[in-house]
């Protein structure tokens, strides 16, 4: 079965929508600064929130979101509308539709504005129900009408890049006729907190695939992708963006929050959606990497690719020094700008990229304006415990 | 192409690692009981455990138990299904965070505090390198697992695959959800009792005495939807919904709860046997891995020889609902 994209929606630190997204990656400015919605004693840390704060994003919305709400969900029905409007669901709605998102951090941003009084008073009680991550999804999803599966899957960092496949999964064997996967994250106390502890969170504007990098910066955002059959969607009338052409998850097995030496479970994951898209090391033009900017994943993540590509290194980008990281968001957000690359042709840099890091064949994009030809995008997604997925989006030909 | 359950094994408010259940329940009268531990030095070592959660101990437990009781030394996947996740660690570094602040939290309880701990604990304790993943959507995280493992079978991607459904309910989050009335408060009133579950089974293809006929997640589902999603699910299977023969009832003792399956069985089942496993299990976001087990242990044993494809049916606020079908080979 061909798995085509019929709709895309994003919203991060880059904006808001398709068009904001790729002007942002195309000006090559950055969107890292001090952190701005909620108070915490590490407010000098950099990361990449979402412009608006929740009451914009409620008015975005129509204005009629009534609380209890979790900026996880706010985040995510922006996005959502956006896709489900390109992919004229409203207007042809297929007899069955899948919503799987992505999330981990779920409602915590209200848990921990609320803990003491869950504890000590009555007063937020409705925040007890919107903690955990299925809630987050339903709310997020409910005012869409009518879904015949919905369900949240949480693997970290690469939630949503699991969404994207196990949404191909229920296409593949007719569940549904059509699936909306991503994922959601907004920035919270807690996770800002622990990377903290874990000492992953660069000081500076953070540096993917640089020798000099020092950790990552938070982000925060929410992307879905449509996906249905290619006789879906030319049956209801909508042209397919691309296709999802492969996929493979793997786990590295070697450690809950460092990655390999060699990076085993990123070369598996790689290595299993080339097999899944019937392509070879040498057809992919671009990879989208994980590329967190911490002095373990870059490596690793980089010796897996030199490994796997020898001889037909693709270029290769993290583009988590324009978004942060996104964390359970990340795999969709990057998905969406994947999808960007091939239908423009272009290959977003790696920004403040300078120096080459040392054991590493290749070195990250930094012209943007490169006359090339984008077919065949690679994008990773690498969550805690070695929780490794790749996904491949093919430009679309028809038949 | 066939599913088929190799082994099982469980951690919960009745006696651990057995089916003691069976004969000898455990009693409970009280709205909030603990799991029963195991002696979980024959499989974790002490330094290791003593960072663990509960939650992580027992899913190894109830792992490597049910692998051993299988031909499966490795599964190509690992799929996990948890409705509130590490939730002890999550409360430790929440309530250090919120109550002594940002500047002494330590990065142990934040590591073993996200979802998916548990699948990559797993897999990194047998090494294995296969599909993993972990849902966490209330009532149906286990339910959404076995429905990914399904599809891996269907899709050739897996030959056998561990799917677990892990739940912990410390004192702190029984005591958030009891203000949502959540758990009895009295008897004969709403709530439910709480329990704990830790399930683990082994699927793979190898034909076994109990076939997982097919899995079914739905929501918020129309009394016609419900009908079309059941009678596809048996059709698949190439049986109708008369062949089933048994309901195992997600039944909690919360009365409002309680109606939705009064609701179902009297419109689909209404001269089927019915079976429950709360009452002994509790209630839990993933007690329908539980309600899995029973069924699947029922199937096997001698005392219902006639029962030949069974149901167990779940749903959690009358919102997440979930089928799981399973048939005596």
């Amino acid at each position: 079965m061909k798995i085509c994209v019929t709709g895309i929606g994003i919203i991060s630190a880059l904006g808001r929508g398709r068009e904001a997204t790729y002007a942002s990656l195309l000006s090559e400015k950055s969107n890292i600064a001090p952190l701005r919605h909620f108070k915490t004693i590490h407010s000098d840390l950099l990361s990449a929130e979402v412009r608006e704060t929740n009451e914009e994003l409620i008015a975005l919305m129509g204005g009629d979101i009534k609380e209890p709400t979790t900026r996880t969900s706010l985040l995510g029905m922006v996005a959502l509308d956006q896709a489900y409007k390109e992919a004229e669901i409203e207007e042809n709605r297929p007899e069955s539709i899948a919503f799987i998102s992505g999330t981990t951090v779920g409602g915590m941003d209200k848990s921990e504005q609320y803990y003491r009084d869950f504890l000590d008073n009555n007063s937020r009680n409705e925040y007890i129900a919107t903690h955990d991550c299925g809630t987050c999804s339903e709310m997020t999803a409910e005012r869409y009408g009518k879904f015949d599966i919905m369900t949240t899957i949480s693997t970290a960092c690469s939630s949503a890049a699991n969404a994207v496949i196990l949404g191909a999964n229920l296409l593949k064997t007719g569940r549904v006729k059509m699936a909306i996967v991503g994922g959601s994250e907004c920035i919270t106390k807690f996770h800002l907190n622990g990377f903290n502890t874990l000492r992953i969170l660069d000081k500076e504007p953070c540096r993917p695939f640089d020798a000099t990098r020092a950790g990552l910066n938070l982000g925060e955002g929410a992307a879905y992708l449509v996906l249905e059959s290619e006789e879906s969607a030319l049956e209801r009338g909508v042209v397919p963006q691309c296709i999802l052409a492969g996929y493979a998850n793997a786990c590295d097995a070697h450690h809950q929050t460092a990655s390999s030496d060699d990076g085993d479970g990123a070369y598996r994951a790689m290595n299993g959606a080339l097999c899944s898209a019937s392509l070879r090391p040498a057809d992919i033009d671009y990879i989208n990497a994980h590329g967190t900017g911490t002095v373990n994943n870059d490596l690793s993540e980089g010796i897996a690719i030199s490994r796997l590509f020898a001889g037909h290194i693709p270029q290769v980008s993290s583009t988590k020094a324009f978004t942060g990281h996104t964390t359970s968001a990340s795999g969709s957000v990057e998905a969406v700008i994947s999808i960007l690359a091939i239908e423009h042709n272009f290959l977003p840099v790696n920004l403040r990229f300078k120096e080459r890091i040392e054991g590493l064949s290749f070195s990250p994009v930094t012209n943007a304006h490169q006359k090339v030809a984008i077919n065949n995008v690679m994008t990773n997604s690498f969550g805690f415990g070695g929780n490794d997925s790749s996904l491949i989006f093919s430009r679309y030909k028809k038949g | 192409m066939g599913v088929f359950i190799q082994s099982s094994a469980q951690i919960s408010i009745q006696e651990p690692l057995c089916n003691n259940y069976v004969t000898k329940p455990v009693l409970h009268d009280e709205p909030y009981v603990r799991a029963i531990e195991c002696d979980y030095k024959a499989f974790i070592d002490p330094i290791s455990a003593r960072r663990m959660g509960k939650i992580l101990k027992r899913a190894i437990a109830v792992s490597v138990t049910a692998l051993k009781a299988s031909n499966v030394t490795m599964p190509d996947a690992v799929i996990t299904g948890t409705g509130l996740g590490c939730i002890e660690n999550t409360e430790k570094f929440l309530s250090a965070m919120t109550m002594e602040g940002e500047e002494f939290l330590q990065p142990a309880f934040f590591i073993n505090s996200t979802h998916n701990t548990i699948s990559s604990q797993v897999a990194i304790y047998l090494k294995c390198h296969g599909y993993n993943n972990t849902y966490s959507h209330r009532g149906i995280s286990f339910e959404s697992a076995l429905m990914d493992a399904f599809m891996q079978f269907e899709t050739g991607s897996a030959a056998s695959a561990l799917v677990g459904g892990d739940d912990e309910m410390t004192p702190g989050y029984f005591a958030l959800l009891d203000k949502l009335n959540y758990w009895k408060k009295s008897a004969g009133g709403p709530g439910a009792m709480a329990g704990e579950t830790a399930v683990a089974f082994v699927l793979s293809n190898e034909v076994s005495p109990v076939e997982l006929s097919g899995v079914e997640i739905l929501f918020k589902p129309t009394a016609d939807e419900m009908n079309r999603r059941l009678t596809a699910m048996c059709e698949r299977r190439g049986i109708s919904i008369g062949d089933i023969d048994a309901i195992f009832v997600g039944r909690s003792g919360d009365v409002d709860g309680d109606r939705i399956y009064d609701a179902f069985c009297g419109k689909f089942f209404p001269d089927r046997e019915q079976f429950t496993w709360k009452k002994l299990f509790g209630e839990s976001f993933t007690s329908p891995a539980m309600g899995m087990y029973v069924a699947d242990e029922l199937l096997r044993s001698d005392r219902k020889p006639l029962l030949k494809h069974v149901l167990v049916y779940n749903h959690f606020q009358n919102k997440d609902h979930s089928l799981i079908l399973l048939s005596k080979c």
